[in-house]
């Protein structure tokens, strides 16, 4: 994700540059490896972001017991499949 | 046990509670882009242009931006320091990254300078 970020910037950086920028990141943002880039991105940001506000639960004391945890973790998964493939929708419908 | 509060140096309480202070700022960020791409019908330009052209908006962007190399520098110190037992290598991979999330900032701070 961290990576990413490179792709993020540049694309930011160059959309805010000028029209021409504008339009040649929307131009590449067409291509189906930029959607890929973006949507895998997207899908592992939403992973850690899931994961983390479940471990700000975690430490206010919550879903410490094996079966909590465990249901908690599906919750987890099961809520970020979801997620990703509306990203995918999103991206490419 | 001597608490040394004038030393830069990190604790584990410090590292601990700046983890999860830009977490939530970087979520919040992140929910107000969304917010943005689903509310506007298209995104020209001018729209792009005028989103990140207000001051507030510069402001949280950076402040993002820095979060990202708070939250970035101490993810990875743990990261690496779980699994890179090396500590030459280790030190240069930190080198690289802490520069990489400086780098972002910096960039950052000038695209919204030109905005």
């Amino acid at each position: 994700m961290f990576f990413a970020l490179v792709f993020v910037i540049w694309a930011w950086a160059v959309s805010l540059s000028s029209p021409e920028g504008f339009e040649q990141v929307k131009l590449v943002l067409q291509s189906f490896i930029a959607k890929f880039i973006a949507w895998g991105t997207i899908t592992v940001l939403l992973y850690h972001m899931i994961g983390g506000i479940r471990h700000l639960i975690m430490d206010m004391g919550h879903w410490e017991e094996l079966k909590s945890g465990n249901l908690s973790a599906v919750i987890t998964i099961v809520l970020w499949i979801v997620l990703a493939v509306l990203t995918g929708v999103w991206l490419w419908f | 046990m001597v608490l040394n509060q004038a030393s830069l140096k990190r604790d584990g309480v410090k590292d601990y509670v700046s983890l999860r202070a830009t977490a939530i700022i970087l979520t919040l960020y992140t929910l107000f882009i969304l917010g943005f791409f689903l509310v506007t019908p298209e995104v020209t330009y001018d729209v792009w242009k005028a989103l990140f052209s207000g001051l507030l908006m510069k402001a949280f962007t950076l402040l993002t931006l820095a979060c990202i190399a708070v939250h970035t520098k101490i993810g990875l110190w743990q990261v690496l320091t779980d699994y890179v037992k090396n500590a030459a290598l280790r030190g240069v991979l930190q080198f690289l990254l802490y520069t990489l999330a400086f780098g972002y900032v910096a960039v950052g701070l000038f695209v919204l300078w030109g905005v």
